[in-house]
């Protein structure tokens, strides 16, 4: 059987099955993804390295309760990567440089899968969507969001970590979402 | 605040999980009896679930992958070896294929169970004794939204380590795990995540990183997979010590 060639919902039933091959081909598309987000929120290499360890041996041993009538693959593993992230950062008491969190905010390659094609471009669409309208927004409230999303910050650890008043934290995290719903349903339309 | 009343400014914020405790809950009493509110709440978390494209991906390190493939090699191997006929199964073959010596044979187990019942009869006893010296018995109640849930937790003598059994609790989507809470002066530590079979079993080794009888209370609340920093979910089950 040639993995590459099964979609994502497929893998996930064979790990469930046991299949290491499925395990070798998911970690393949999803490792990348898996790294980065552990690394922007614990903004070490060798914790994230942990982390993204950590999270295919919880999938390969809870692939079982995987239902993909509730969230796609991706959203589960990133959903799981980031929850383990935070729960990191939190026991290790870890206090991450804000330098160390990078949205891609410039256009770069499309990573093709030959076999899944449509899919791919549909993501990538998505991809090029989201990175758009984060680089649109101020840099304080990219910046608060980044300690928001990747660190799992509150507002009060966010006021703090950055030397502002709480209310002004408040403010940034809302507008930015807000701009990013507006941002991100106008490039939808745009593209329909 | 009624359903009448909106929550929309905190939505955003309730999305990313970055409210305070207190404001997280609020907005989550909310959000149980407002569909204006969940249906707002929607399109944040779609951005919540899309910002991991946005961010600048690299590779980890070549050997990760070949350890998380030992480890589902070696569990393999495990559920193959425990999943072969057992001794105990070859045994009951072999008594279906001697079918009239079967009468004789059960007289014999049943003399053979009388023994044993009457031998854990006494370690039981001796069990009962051994364990009221050396372990402490802490026992969880269900709430409101789960009465029929029961737990206990059994910590050790010296309280570094426990083991939580749970009973009755609903069984949870794959989004969503258990996850306990060792509780003292307000501060909730994580206590670890579980999930409950169909019907509502489960238990947890428990290992903390200060003495469990250190703390005053344990709480079960229901969180994403993975679990949370703090809760926000429901809480299922609560017990004091």
């Amino acid at each position: 059987m040639d993995y590459k060639e099964l979609d994502d919902q497929s893998l996930i039933r064979l790990i469930a099955r046991s299949q290491e091959s499925a395990l070798s081909e998911l970690y393949d598309r999803y490792s990348r993804l898996v790294y980065s987000l552990a690394l922007n929120a614990v903004g070490d290499p060798a914790t994230a390295e942990e982390i993204t360890q950590d999270v295919f041996i919880r999938i390969w041993d809870h692939a079982g309760t995987y239902q993909a009538e509730k969230s796609k693959v991706l959203t589960w593993i990133a959903s799981i990567t980031r929850y383990r992230s935070i729960d990191i950062i939190r026991r290790r008491k870890i206090r991450p440089e804000s330098q160390s969190v990078s949205w891609e905010i410039e256009p770069s390659a499309i990573e093709m899968n030959p076999i899944n094609v449509e899919e791919t471009v549909e993501i990538s669409q998505k991809r090029r969507r989201v990175r758009q309208a984060i680089s649109m927004l101020p840099e304080e409230q990219r910046q608060a969001l980044a300690y928001a999303y990747f660190q799992g910050y509150t507002h009060r650890e966010i006021a703090e970590v950055l030397g502002e008043p709480l209310g002004t934290v408040k403010t940034r995290i809302r507008l930015a979402m807000q701009k990013l719903r507006q941002l991100l349903e106008q490039e939808e339309h745009a593209d329909e | 605040m009624s359903p009448e009343e909106h929550f929309f400014d905190l939505l955003p914020a309730y999305a990313l999980g970055s409210l305070d405790e207190e404001e997280q809950l609020q907005v989550s009493e909310h959000l149980a009896v407002c569909a204006i509110c969940r249906a707002e709440l929607q399109d944040f978390d779609q951005i919540v679930e899309d910002l991991p494209l946005a961010i600048v991906q690299s590779e980890p390190a070549g050997d990760v992958k070949n350890k998380i493939l030992a480890y589902a090699r070696k569990d393999k191997d495990f559920v193959e070896r425990t999943s072969e006929q057992t001794w105990w199964a070859r045994l009951a073959q072999a008594m279906r294929a001697s079918a009239p010596a079967w009468g004789i044979a059960s007289l014999l187990l049943i003399f053979i169970l009388g023994l044993s019942n009457l031998f854990l009869w006494g370690r039981l006893n001796e069990i009962e004794r051994v364990s009221q010296s050396v372990l402490l018995s802490i026992p969880l109640q269900g709430t409101d939204a789960t009465p029929q849930a029961v737990g206990m937790l059994v910590v050790s003598q010296d309280g570094e380590h426990g083991t939580l059994v749970v009973d009755g609790l609903p069984a949870l989507d794959e989004m969503s795990q258990y996850q306990l809470w060792l509780i003292r002066d307000e501060q909730r530590t994580n206590g670890g995540i579980f999930s409950v079979d169909e019907e509502g079993y489960g238990n947890l080794w428990v290992s903390s990183p200060e003495p469990l009888l250190s703390y005053s209370a344990f709480g079960i609340t229901v969180e994403p997979t993975g679990g949370s920093p703090g809760p926000t979910g429901v809480k299922v089950l609560g017990g004091e010590l």
